[in-house]
């Protein structure tokens, strides 16, 4: 009868303990990490007017004004073929002084760090590995790309049409 | 070779070339079944509401505002002299006259003497609204259902040509009188089978050349395809492999690089043109029907298109502005004539090898509304009444019957949805068309109602 009493006694206490002990908690210090998304998530068509003011905003770095908005997006409306539409209003902006573009000679000090500054600006994310390495390596290797024929090919580009 | 084998192997030959299917460049994989009438089809979209009354039967103020004064301001089209009463309908006199002085005609001989014109045909179904009626007329399918701001449910004749004719994309153009009233939506469907990847190419030419072009088009910097635009290709093309998992693109219409860098070239150009005053438009030139003609003819020079859709609206003033309606109506004709002339004498590749259709999208009513204009004359609505249902086709070129006229108030003869047949019956490609069983039961090719 004396062990029954001590028993239940000491697996009161063990309860008591199991349940009192917490569980040691491992903090892991780690480098802060920008996330932005990957382009699979981009699947949902830009309105003409989107397109347009995120174009212009990309291009000058300053917000279209609501009558250019208007008169571009008309524009596009005026022509059937959106590729042509997009690509020859592009292709006027960049007739244009005031566009905000890095030289030849800032995109070749640094190619790898301008490919990934393109694809923040344009695609809101950083390339791949693959991505990065392709276009660096193609800008080095033909001297004749220009920031504008990067430009002009990553906003001409499918992806830049989707969010 | 022996004999015998000589006529085993070619009756073996003959079998298998009448057997086996021919793949032609677009994909499709039978010749047509029908033969080719024209090399060329031009549609003008006669749009915006013409009432039977001051079209076909010439009753100018007759059967509208209780004058008895009656005549043919669209005698270009129509045989008949013209009004002498009351003159509104042309251009400003010199000594002030608002409208006074007639338009010159342009052809010496009518349209209905060169053609055949089915003087009352009929819009049998739906409401008799803008959207609809342009969208039976390219498609031949009454889209009673149709929203107002979505592509025409059935297949545009666009499409039809493009995949069944074989014609690639700048073959085919709808050039528009505007971007309202969805225009822009009418050169291709949401059909599944068929889509943008068989559309037509669109200008609405008053937008592009216009204001809006100017300040954001003209001077753009177009790629030389052999240099840049390789290296941008190339860019892309990785770009879009990296992104092609998702199946998205920016929606076009398949040119062709080569098709692509010619209508940059072509947009180029008219913008020059423009800055020349070299553009062809008419003769009078101060209505938008009137300039979306002359780009329309630019558009016929640079690319001698198989099929082109042209849209005019300005009649539709009607519904507030009567004398405006004439005057526009007088235009409407004029921009015809001017378009026909020029097809005969400035393009060579199409002169006497390309049939001009002409057909209003719907009537407008019979009963006026209670708004008066400048000349104190009623204006008239298009409320789905019986005479906003009259309407005709005018139809002209080679393999047309010249000077013939097909049916009457008491008889008419022709439904709105027909014209989208007639056009595949030039091309040869009808019973394809019509297998298909896409269009307006009642449809029926116009050579086959004479």
């Amino acid at each position: 009868m004396k062990i029954i009493r001590y028993s239940g006694l000491v697996f009161f206490f063990l309860l008591i303990i199991t349940i009192a002990c917490k569980e040691e908690q491992y903090v892991y210090e780690v480098n802060e990490v920008e996330v932005n998304p990957n382009n699979s998530g981009k699947n949902k068509e830009k309105s003409v007017s989107q397109f347009i003011s995120i174009l212009y905003a990309n291009m000058y770095q300053k917000a279209l004004s609501p009558d250019d908005l208007v008169e571009i997006t008309e524009l596009i409306a005026s022509i059937g073929d959106k590729k042509i539409a997009y690509e020859t209003v592009l292709a006027k902006m960049i007739t244009d002084p005031d566009i905000k573009i890095p030289t030849n000679g800032e995109m070749r000090s640094n190619i790898e760090q301008f490919v990934i500054e393109t694809y923040k600006r344009f695609y809101v994310r950083l390339p791949t590995e693959a991505e990065k390495t392709y276009l660096t390596n193609y800008i080095e290797s033909n001297p004749d790309v220009t920031p504008i024929l990067v430009y002009f090919s990553f906003a001409t580009a499918n992806e830049y049409n989707y969010y | 070779m022996k004999r015998r084998d000589f006529i085993k192997k070619a009756a073996l030959t003959t079998a298998g070339t009448i057997s086996m299917p021919y793949i032609l460049p677009t994909g499709r994989l039978f010749a047509s079944t029908g033969s080719q009438m024209a090399g060329h089809v031009i549609f003008v979209m006669f749009a915006g509401g013409v009432r039977q009354q001051e079209s076909m039967g010439k009753k100018y103020l007759a059967e509208s505002q209780g004058l008895d004064i009656e005549g043919n301001i669209m005698y270009n089209m129509l045989a008949g002299d013209a009004p002498e009463l009351k003159i509104v309908y042309g251009v400003d006199t010199t000594d002030g006259q608002p409208g006074g002085q007639p338009i010159d005609r342009i052809l010496n001989t009518t349209l209905e003497k060169q053609g055949t014109l089915f003087k009352e045909v009929r819009y049998t179904h739906g409401g008799t609204g803008h959207f609809v009626g342009l969208s039976t007329g390219v498609s031949g399918y009454y889209g009673i259902t149709q929203g107002l701001q979505g592509r025409p449910q059935h297949p545009t004749i666009f499409e039809y040509l493009r995949r069944h004719a074989g014609l690639k994309a700048t073959d085919t153009w709808f050039i528009g009188n505007g971007i309202n009233n969805s225009t822009p939506l009418l050169n291709y469907s949401a059909h599944p089978d068929y889509g943008r990847q068989y559309g037509a190419n669109f200008f609405a030419p008053n937008v592009t050349f216009g204001q809006q072009g100017q300040d954001h088009l003209k001077g753009f910097l177009n790629f030389h395809p052999d240099e840049e635009m390789s290296r941008i290709d190339e860019m892309r093309e990785f770009l879009n492999h990296a992104y092609l998992a998702n199946g998205h693109e920016i929606p076009h219409l398949y040119n062709t690089d080569e098709e692509r860098y010619n209508i940059k070239q072509f947009i180029e150009n008219t913008f020059e043109q423009l800055d020349n005053n070299q553009i062809a438009f008419p003769p009078v030139v101060d209505n938008g029907d009137l300039s979306t003609i002359g780009y329309a003819t630019e558009v016929l020079k640079w690319f001698k298109p198989k099929m082109m859709v042209i849209n005019m609206f300005a009649v539709d003033s009607c519904h507030s502005n009567y004398t405006g309606y004439l005057k526009s109506l007088h235009r409407a004709d004029h921009a015809v004539g001017h378009l026909w002339k020029f097809i005969q004498e400035e393009v060579p590749e199409m002169a006497n090898d390309t049939v001009m259709i002409v057909m209003p999208e719907h009537g407008r009513n019979y009963e006026s509304n209670a708004i008066t204009d400048v000349n104190d004359w009623f204006a008239f609505d298009h409320d789905s009444d019986a005479n906003s249902r009259r309407i005709f086709t005018q139809m002209v070129g080679p393999c047309v019957d010249a000077n013939l006229i097909v049916g009457d108030e008491n008889n008419p003869v022709g439904n709105a949805a027909d014209v989208v047949p007639t056009i595949a019956d030039i091309f040869g490609i009808k019973n394809e068309v019509f297998a298909k069983g896409l269009l307006h039961p009642e449809a029926m090719s116009l050579f086959d109602r004479i």
